[in-house]
């Protein structure tokens, strides 16, 4: 006897059927989720990481640098476990957003910049970042390490003038491929690097081409990051730059200050196009800082950088990683519906929900632990559940805490997720 | 300046303050077996205030860094060593190279008297092994940050277990993404998604075998 068909089974049937209806459904339902209106059902927010490679068959080494072997796997992946919208990263890339700052003055390519990937870190050979089958085995997930590459005397220096300072000190300390500045080795690791920009900018077009023609869809997608983020990802590390608060805060704040131009340029480099252009930043010092380092050296220039932005006609879409309850409030003071909040993993997920609601886009719900140790039926009744709780209210985006799940998470669980999204999610 | 005031500017991260009173205190022939003890039971207090929300990652942070300020000027005077509550063998597991959450842990669990044998990162499971074996420990500490260690905890949990060395050893792994299910799921002894908690944990069991 056949299996009986599940919700997911018929949605996958309906993108074959009918992709353009269907890519016309997520893109009505993700924009007004977006604007905190109710749409026709919750959207569901796709899936990705170690659990793409095993279900394909393909390794990290694969996903970060072998472009023939990428395509067939995301296109099947994305065809078996559809979502209403999601971030593939395909090639894989790496926080790399001090390559932007490095070349915020250029429009045309610093938010191409600003990710790391695999085949540019084999010309930077930065220290930031480890690669699959380059430090790191083939089957490892690719990690962003950051570290210490400023000095806490050298905040002077940086404050003086950020983007020189990043190119004549920075990039050469953290960057080995690039050898001195103004070198032969220099001049010609650039030229590779966009060259294999270009080369992975038309895979990428492509891909997205085909992708979408299989009913899934896509908004204009432009950078931002929290000032702090900087320093503590790429200059002084997190518990470096954590210090720095503590014992050099006039110059921690000053740094921040003269972050927030080059970072608004990087942002602004893709012009907001109606109706829905979001900028992304994945916040990382947050959960660590007490609300009082928070309000005083994070919140308020990531919060000038929000606001700017909104007030061009972009929206935000940030990652608060790890617990953000204790800042919550402050979202508050910014304009409401001025954009998307994805939250990983706050103490009381309902609590952030009913405090945010009606002012902010939500993102989140699902603990990813559930989805890794979990049963198909835990995952149903989780689901339902919370959908009973967040409905009637529009304004929510159903997804885990990341969206990365680990090779053994089953493939049973995966479609339980979908499934309840499809079943409950229904207005 | 006394051992009390030290205690007060510990808990009050004022870090000049420490370290001057340290020195003041040794100066003066104070004790260093005692400048240590004073250093732990403010730790501890730093702990419970983390626990209770008052304190942050930011401020256990500081707290460490403080805690191996006050052992580098005061440890060089110690006259013999003092005997450790514990032993427990910590790293980040096979395949993450992620270190602040197991750090804070080393120094907190340092803090507060155990002995800690730090394999570093990216450690597999076999490297957790053969340190049982060597080091005997009472505790082993697994660390992640990344969803793909959890699936390597479970492996070196299971790769003890094999090595008939499970019932020698509690574990607890920690990190900003394991929960209760994770726990269940690795079959770790206790989970923690901080460093003070996990201390805490940890002297508990300490507690518990003396009691034995």
């Amino acid at each position: 006897m056949a299996k009986m068909k599940e919700p997911i089974d018929l949605w996958i049937e309906r993108h074959e059927r009918e992709p353009d209806v269907v890519a016309k459904e997520k893109f009505d339902r993700f924009l007004k989720a977006a604007e905190l209106k109710v749409p026709d059902r919750v959207p569901v927010a796709g899936l990705f990481g170690d659990f793409l490679c095993e279900y394909t068959g393909i390794t990290w080494y694969d996903l970060s640098y072998n472009l023939e072997k990428i395509r067939p796997a995301v296109l099947k992946f994305v065809h078996n476990f559809p979502s209403d919208w999601g971030i593939i990263f395909a090639p894989m890339m790496l926080e790399g957003f001090i390559l932007g700052l490095a070349f915020a003055d250029f429009p045309d390519f610093s938010n191409t910049i600003r990710f790391l990937t695999g085949p540019v870190h084999d010309i930077l050979k930065d220290k930031w970042s480890q690669w699959p089958g380059r430090e790191i085995k083939e089957d490892f997930h690719p990690q962003f390490r950051g570290g210490e590459f400023m000095k806490p005397e050298e905040y002077k220096q940086f404050i003086e003038n950020p983007i020189e300072f990043i190119h004549g000190t920075i990039l050469p300390r953290a960057c080995p491929g690039l050898g001195t500045p103004g070198s032969p080795q220099w001049n010609a690791a650039w030229i590779k690097i966009g060259m294999t920009m270009q080369k992975i900018a038309s895979f990428q077009a492509q891909l997205i081409a085909e992708i979408g023609k299989m009913g899934n869809i896509g908004f204009p997608l432009t950078n931002a990051y929290a000032p702090a983020d900087v320093i503590g990802d790429f200059l002084r590390y997190p518990t470096g730059a954590m210090l720095d608060m503590k014992r050099r805060p006039d110059e921690f704040k000053m740094a921040c200050e003269v972050l927030v131009e080059p970072i608004l340029k990087i942002a602004t480099a893709i012009p907001p196009v109606p109706p829905l252009t979001v900028f992304f930043a994945p916040l990382h010092l947050n959960e660590m800082l007490s609300p009082k380092l928070y309000n005083e050296f994070y919140w308020p220039h990531l919060k000038k950088i929000i606001e700017t932005l909104v007030a061009k006609g972009y929206k935000g879409f940030i990652f608060f990683e790890g617990d953000h309850s204790p800042h919550v409030d402050t979202i508050l003071e910014l304009p409401k519906g001025w954009g998307i909040a994805w939250f990983e993993r706050p103490k009381n997920f309902m609590e952030v929900w009913e405090k945010l609601k009606g002012h902010t886009a939500v993102m989140g719900g699902v603990p990813t632990s559930l989805l890794i140790g979990g049963t198909p039926e835990k995952i149903d009744e989780y689901i339902k559940d919370l959908l009973s709780k967040i409905k009637p209210e529009g304004g929510f985006i159903l997804s885990p805490g990341v969206n990365e799940l680990p090779k053994t998470t089953s493939v049973a669980n995966v479609r339980a997720y979908i499934n309840a999204a499809l079943k409950y999610g229904v207005y | 300046m006394s051992l009390k005031d030290l205690v007060e500017a510990y808990i009050d991260l004022d870090e000049e303050k420490v370290l001057k009173i340290a020195e003041n205190l040794l100066k003066s022939g104070g004790d260093p077996a005692e400048i240590i003890e004073a250093c732990r039971s403010a730790t501890n207090i730093i702990g419970e205030k983390f626990e209770r929300g008052e304190y942050f990652l930011s401020e256990l942070i500081l707290a460490g860094e403080i805690f191996n300020s006050v052992m580098r000027i005061v440890l060089p005077q110690l006259k013999k060593e003092i005997k450790p509550i514990g032993i427990i063998v910590l790293g980040t597991v096979q395949g993450d190279i992620h270190d602040i959450g197991k750090n804070i842990f080393k120094a907190f669990a340092e803090a507060a008297g155990f002995k800690v044998i730090d394999l570093g990162v990216d450690v597999p499971p076999e490297k957790f092994v053969e340190a049982i074996r060597d080091y005997k420990p009472d505790t082993v500490g697994m660390s992640c940050l990344l969803t793909a260690g959890i699936e390597s905890m479970k492996k070196t949990v299971d790769a003890i277990k094999e090595a008939s060395l499970r019932d020698m050893v509690k574990i607890i792994i920690g990190g900003g993404r394991v929960d209760k299910t994770t726990c269940e799921y690795t079959g770790a002894d206790a989970w923690t998604n901080d460093a003070a908690t996990g201390v805490r944990i940890i002297l508990k069991w300490a507690e518990e075998k003396r009691g034995r």
